[in-house]
């Protein structure tokens, strides 16, 4: 009976179980996509964090590597499978370096061999072709001892040559942990290529004791130490294992304690992102999934009401036939549970599928579509809202007055204000708490219940308009009565007294409301995304190279783009406060910038102001250089030692020579320059002198020093150099090359080449702030010549500064400093060829719009992809709803409308009246949406959560773009007039004047 | 003994913030077995009195028993339960009496539901109904005259001891209608059933044992063995047949004359 009672009203129950499934689909698409989104975040945090975020390398010296490492990953489903590996380090006879004996299982595929084979056998070595090896040639190395014992101990190993390689790039993720190989050109003379061997190797040798492990620690007599690296594989791990992941990092960092295991890694800093992001996931998306439920709650409990009041006739014969309330209860509940129940499942499945389609569309590819756990409960609480629409329908409809069901013109029943009532204090209750707390008034942070607020204001909104609806129409329809003929007073009257008009009003302004403000919100936080990756970027590019001198990168990139239209050399140094430190002149071609938020000045006129004086340097090219000075006589018993700070090419830190001992009241002093110096010229930065007391000291050391004279020695021959303007900065009056040596207090001669004060664009409260210099040492104050909100390529407060003056004051550049070019180029990859071809190593390039993109991989951009595509699915559902709940009560007035055709009534007037009446509904229902969604917009833009780590700079405009509102809002304009004029017709058709011999029903 | 017993019912309804009174001051006796017409202009009140006596309504004012029972005193239940073991009513309209997706059998057991279900009888009232071919066929898609039969089949499902019928035939032909009747006429004389069928066709009052004419909401004449009676209300009002009121008009005024057994009416002009 259930069956066919539901076939016999097929397309209202087809109506109530797809408005049944959306809210249930919306439920589980949450934590679906959540689940999705939490991947998305760990993957992109582990893929890009440096090798060292993404394994452990698990070293240990007493042996069991395979277990322990087993026991390290157990549980762990996204690791690779470990790569073993065997090492012990020893010195040679007659060889200053180091050696590394290596075995790791897979290294043949590594390395590229030069000559010979790989190892097969015991005691066979590859050697690195700069270790100076020869093929065939055997090597003894002091620890490595044979395992049989001699009559005189243990002999030294004999390791064979079998081979030469080339080294493996330091890059290559299989060398994780360990420096195998000297750095390309930069060979470090105490430590030689590894030796690579093969693990029989081990049984056939003895390490002696006295050998020291990379660790430091001594290891135990006939001791390797053995190691595990193992990685994480990117296209596996999912949001789900970030416990497990915080599990293996915890176990890293216990296993640590214990002195005979190392457990090497970065994964602690991957994991703090991956909280971040996250945490940041976590709470905007439960709130837009609940509003989504509620909003689908909404439709679910106007259309299964209706669904209920469909079986009035047979739920007033029930009871005609004297069955009991509880039964007639059941039996008017029937059809929508079972509905409902069949819903829960389809629901889920298309839940799944939806948020299948969104994660393929919105997510990185490959990141797989899961169902995870919460995602059932949730789709079975949204559809309990349906079983809460229908207890209470059905109830009202078993205790009401049965005859109601059969009267001619059944008795109006007022609307009640209880539940309006109800729902709008509750509304308000959550906006003055949401005010009360600082998440509306206060535009400085950002927070998660912020989202809380589209739903309350379109709520509140579209429950006024239901209510203001009839009362508007009813003093409208006064003025109809006299003019404007039988349409319009027929539709305004249906308005009026309609009981569908309140509630698609409702439904229908709720759902545009929250979709205005979805469409409005992602439009400001696209725009957001878009303005903050510009600033962040710099400019449309950013290629980030190898570090080098800043002179080379200079010039690379004047090579690389002769024009100065295209490219700017930048270095960038992490703050706070930050520094951008690049060419002016470029700089105002290729960067981002908003004169707005820099008083109208543009990025030329403030680069113009960033160059300081060139005054010529001090460069010093030869084998030698020689250094005259004239000083104090020193006191008793002190010895004082000058050193010369350089710049030499090829090197990103300074270099000190010492120039030797000051003895009587002036002498020459020269030391050999660094082999640099002989090929490119070096820079001299300072001269500075050292002091060494007396055991027991008499006097203090006062000692002024004036240098007089410079000269450096090529070819044999010396050559004097112009003296410079000298600058102490201890005494910035003292310029005659005078300085002074004393405890405390001792100065540092410099040239005068640079402005001490540089000049900088300041961003943000910088204040009297120190800036760090290039160096991330000589922290002074900039000269401020423009303020700016914003500036190119700083993220936080900072300055923007001249690289050649930012050179020029600082000794050398830090490790943290990032070298990148940027460029505007619509051909990045050529100016990247031609930056190569300059010797320049690109190690990555940067576009304005991927940045952007991963703002929006974030998780409040993931949380608010999920309120757009929801919000606009629902806002058409609601439309769907309302045009059905129109069509269905038109049909009921199919009687009067044929009476009042029988009457005379023109085809016409009855067409306007159907028109109007649905356009009336819908344009309000869309409007009070529209007006809800911009009050929102405007409340809560600016304080929903848009970034896992809110910018500092620059400020965000949360700008609304119009064009989409307009779309959305038009689109559902259109959509409903061309659905009223196809309703209309539909009825129209079916009104025939045979129908009143029928009785109404 | 009385199956129906009314009281000074006063039936009063609210429709649009006006207060209507359906019924006023309605004194009925309806014995076991008596089949009762009940006649009347539309909007007299004789369905309102029908809904009463089906114990869908509460009177307003004034005692209703049915078989003995007050149902202005029963509970909710015990009146749900009066009505599926002792009362089965037609409406009006044929289809609202039935399920329209169910089969004629399908909504006789329906109408069982609330007591014992009884196949037999389901059966046996389809082949009185001249239905029993009916098979499978829903309700929905039968001829306006076998919804009337079906209608009626439904309400004697339970055995009832009060069939209310509202206009049973006015949708059948004459022949369909004088079935019906005969149908309502043989429950009563093989069930017992009292039957109170509201009708404005001649041909079934005449049929039917006793006639009751309801006017602005009053009993105002009765009808026996082909005779008709005008009834004096409890405050000694008479309502004039609608058939006299050339001789007395509406409005007009009248000299009582005594006579031996009653008075006669004269129209007096002032």
């Amino acid at each position: 009976m259930i069956l066919r009672g539901l076939w016999e009203r097929r397309t209202l129950s087809l109506v109530v179980l797809i408005i049944a499934v959306v809210p249930i689909a919306s439920a589980a698409v949450g934590p679906i996509y959540s689940a999705a989104a939490r991947t998305t975040i760990v993957r992109e945090a582990v893929r890009t964090a440096p090798l060292e975020g993404r394994g452990w390398r698990y070293t240990t010296t007493s042996g069991g590597i395979q277990a322990k490492v087993g026991a390290f990953t157990r549980g762990a489903g996204f690791t690779n499978p470990p790569i073993f590996g065997m090492e012990a380090t020893s010195g040679r006879a007659d060889d200053k370096r180091a050696f590394s004996l290596v075995w790791q299982d897979g290294q043949c595929e590594h390395l590229t061999l030069a000559e010979g084979r790989c190892p097969r056998a015991s005691m066979e070595v590859m050697a690195g072709q700069a270790s100076g090896f020869a093929l065939g040639q055997t090597i003894h190395l002091s620890a490595v001892r044979r395992a049989e014992v001699g009559d005189a101990g243990r002999d030294p190993a004999p390791l064979k040559v079998v081979g030469i390689y080339r080294p493996g790039s330091p890059a290559d993720p299989f060398w994780f942990g360990r420096t195998l190989f000297a750095p390309p050109g930069r060979p470090e003379g105490d430590k030689a290529d590894a030796l690579f061997t093969v693990p029989e190797t081990r049984l056939d040798t003895y390490i002696v004791a006295g050998a020291v492990d990379f660790t430091g620690a001594r290891q135990p007599e006939a001791g390797w130490t053995d190691y595990g690296i193992v990685f994480i594989d990117t296209d596996r791990i999912e949001g789900t294992d970030i416990d497990v992941l915080a599990a293996m990092q915890a176990a890293a960092e216990n296993a640590g304690s214990n002195e005979d295991t190392i457990v090497f890694s970065r994964v602690a800093d991957v994991l703090r992102v991956v909280s971040a992001n996250a945490g940041s996931l976590g709470v905007p998306t439960l709130l837009v999934i609940a509003q989504l439920v509620g909003l689908g709650w909404m439709l679910l409990f106007q259309t299964v009401g209706d669904l209920v009041r469909a079986r009035g006739a047979e739920i007033a014969l029930a009871r005609l036939r004297g069955h009991g309330r509880a039964r007639v209860w059941r039996f008017a509940l029937a059809e929508p549970l079972l509905l409902l129940a069949v819903a829960v499942p389809l629901g889920l499945l298309l839940g799944r599928a939806a948020a299948g389609t969104m994660i393929g569309a919105l997510l990185p590819a490959g990141v797989p579509v899961r169902f995870p756990v919460e995602a059932a409960p949730a789709g079975v609480a949204a559809m309990l809202g349906g079983v809460l629409a229908a207890a209470p329908a059905a109830w009202r409809t078993a205790t009401r007055p049965v005859t109601e069901e059969w009267r001619r013109t059944p008795r109006r029943s007022a609307r009640g204000w209880v539940l309006d009532a109800v729902v709008l204090s509750i509304t308000a209750l959550g906006l003055v708490e949401l005010l009360a707390t600082g998440v509306i008034t206060d535009v400085s942070g950002q927070s998660s219940s912020a989202m809380a607020v589209p739903g309350l204001v379109a709520l509140g909104v579209a429950l006024l308009a239901g209510r203001a609806l009839p009362v508007l129409t009813r003093r409208l329809f006064g003025l109809t009565r006299r003019h404007g003929g039988l349409g319009p007073f027929l539709a305004l009257r249906q308005v009026a007294r309609g009981p569908v008009t309140a509630g698609s009003v409702v439904v229908l302004g709720a759902a545009f409301g929250l979709a205005t403000f979805a469409v409005s919100a992602w439009s400001a936080t696209s725009g957001d995304y878009e303005e903050t990756a510009r600033f962040h970027n710099g400019a449309p590019t950013a290629i980030t190279v190898r570090p080098v001198e800043p002179r080379r990168l200079i010039e690379a990139v004047n090579a690389a783009d002769p024009g100065g239209r295209t490219a700017a050399p930048v270095i960038k140094v992490p703050g706070p406060p930050e520094m951008v430190a690049t060419d002016p002149a470029r700089l105002a071609a290729v960067g981002y910038w908003r004169p707005e938020l820099a008083g109208g000045r543009t990025l030329a006129e403030a680069a113009a102001a960033l160059p300081g004086p060139a005054t010529p340097r001090v460069w010093l090219r030869g084998d030698r250089f020689r250094l005259t000075a004239d000083h104090d006589p020193l006191p008793k018993g002190w010895s004082v030692r000058l050193f010369a700070t350089l710049r030499v090419p090829g090197q990103l830190r300074p270099v000190q020579i010492p120039l030797g001992a000051l003895t009587g009241r002036s002498g020459t002093h020269a030391w050999n320059l660094p082999p640099g110096c002989a090929e490119a010229a070096c820079e001299l930065r300072a001269v500075r002198g050292e002091t060494t007391p007396p055991p027991e000291a008499e006097e203090d050391l006062y000692v002024r020093v004036t240098v007089t004279g410079l000269a450096t020695r090529a070819n044999g021959r010396w050559h004097a150099l112009d003296l410079p303007s000298w600058r102490v900065d201890e005494d910035p009056d003292a310029r005659d090359g005078t300085f002074v040596v004393t405890v405390p207090g001792n100065q540092t001669l410099r040239p005068y080449t640079y402005e001490p004060r540089q000049a900088g664009v300041a961003v943000g409260a910088l204040g009297g702030k120190a800036v760090p210099g290039l160096d991330n040492a000589y922290a002074g104050p900039v000269r401020t010549v423009l303020a700016s909100a914003a500036g190119p390529g700083l993220t936080g407060v900072g300055v923007l500064v001249d690289l050649e003056q930012a050179d020029r004051m600082a000794y050398g550049v830090h490790d943290k400093a990032v070298f990148q070019v940027w460029t505007r180029s619509a051909d990045p990859a050529a100016l990247e060829r031609a930056l190569e071809e300059q010797g320049l190593s690109v190690v990555s390039r940067r576009t304005s719009a991927g940045l952007a993109a991963s703002f929006a991989g974030q998780g409040p951009g993931l949380a608010l992809m999920l309120l757009l595509v929801s919000a606009l699915a629902a806002a058409a559902l609601a439309l769907g709803r309302t045009v059905l709940a129109l069509f269905t009560a038109a049909r009921r007035r199919t009687y009067e409308l044929a009476a009042l055709e029988a009457s005379g009534a023109r085809v016409a007037a009855l067409r306007v009246a159907l028109l109007l009446e649905q356009v009336i509904t819908v344009a309000t229902g869309t409007l009070a949406g529209l007006v809800a969604g911009l009050v929102a917009a405007r409340a809560a833009l600016g304080r929903i959560p848009q970034f896992a780590e809110p910018p500092v700079t620059p400020p965000l405009p949360h700008e609304v773009a119009l064009a989409p509102v307009a779309a959305v809002v038009g689109a559902a304009l259109l959509v409903s007039l061309l659905a009223a004029v196809l309703v209309s017709e539909a009825l129209l058709r079916g009104i025939r004047v045979e129908r009143l011999r029928d009785a109404p029903a | 003994m009385s199956v129906v017993r009314c009281d000074g019912i006063v039936q009063i309804y609210k429709a649009h913030e006006v207060e209507v009174v359906a019924l006023r001051d309605v004194d009925l006796v309806i014995d076991e077995g008596e089949t009762v017409a009940l006649l009347g202009p539309s909007g007299a009140g004789k369905s309102t009195l029908l809904w009463l006596l089906a114990g869908l309504l509460r009177p307003s004012a004034g005692r209703l028993w049915l078989n003995g029972a007050d149902i202005g005193r029963l509970s909710q239940r015990s009146l749900d339960r009066l009505r599926a073991a002792q009362i089965g009513m037609v409406l009006q309209n044929p289809a609202r009496n039935l399920i329209g997706y169910l089969s004629a059998a399908q909504n006789v057991t329906f109408a069982q539901r609330a007591v014992k279900r009884d196949r037999r009888r389901a059966g046996d009232l389809l082949r009185r109904v001249g239905l029993q071919d009916a098979g499978d066929r829903p309700a929905g898609r039968m001829s306006g005259g076998e919804q009337q039969r079906l209608a009626l089949a439904v309400a004697l499902a339970n055995k009832p001891r009060l069939l209310l019928a509202d206009e049973p035939t006015s949708q059948l032909d004459e022949r369909s209608g004088a079935w019906v009747v005969d149908l309502i006429k043989r429950a009563a004389d093989v069930d017992g059933t009292t039957a109170v069928v509201v009708t404005h066709d001649m041909s079934v009052s005449e049929a039917l044992g006793r006639t009751v004419t309801i006017r602005d909401g009053r009993v105002g004449a009765e009808g026996r063995r082909g005779e008709d009676f005008v009834v004096v209300g409890r405050e000694g009002a008479v309502q004039v047949p609608p058939e006299y009121h050339h001789l007395l008009p509406p409005g007009s005024m009248a000299r009582i004359e005594e006579l031996e057994d009653g008075i006669a009416l004269r129209r007096a002009e002032p």
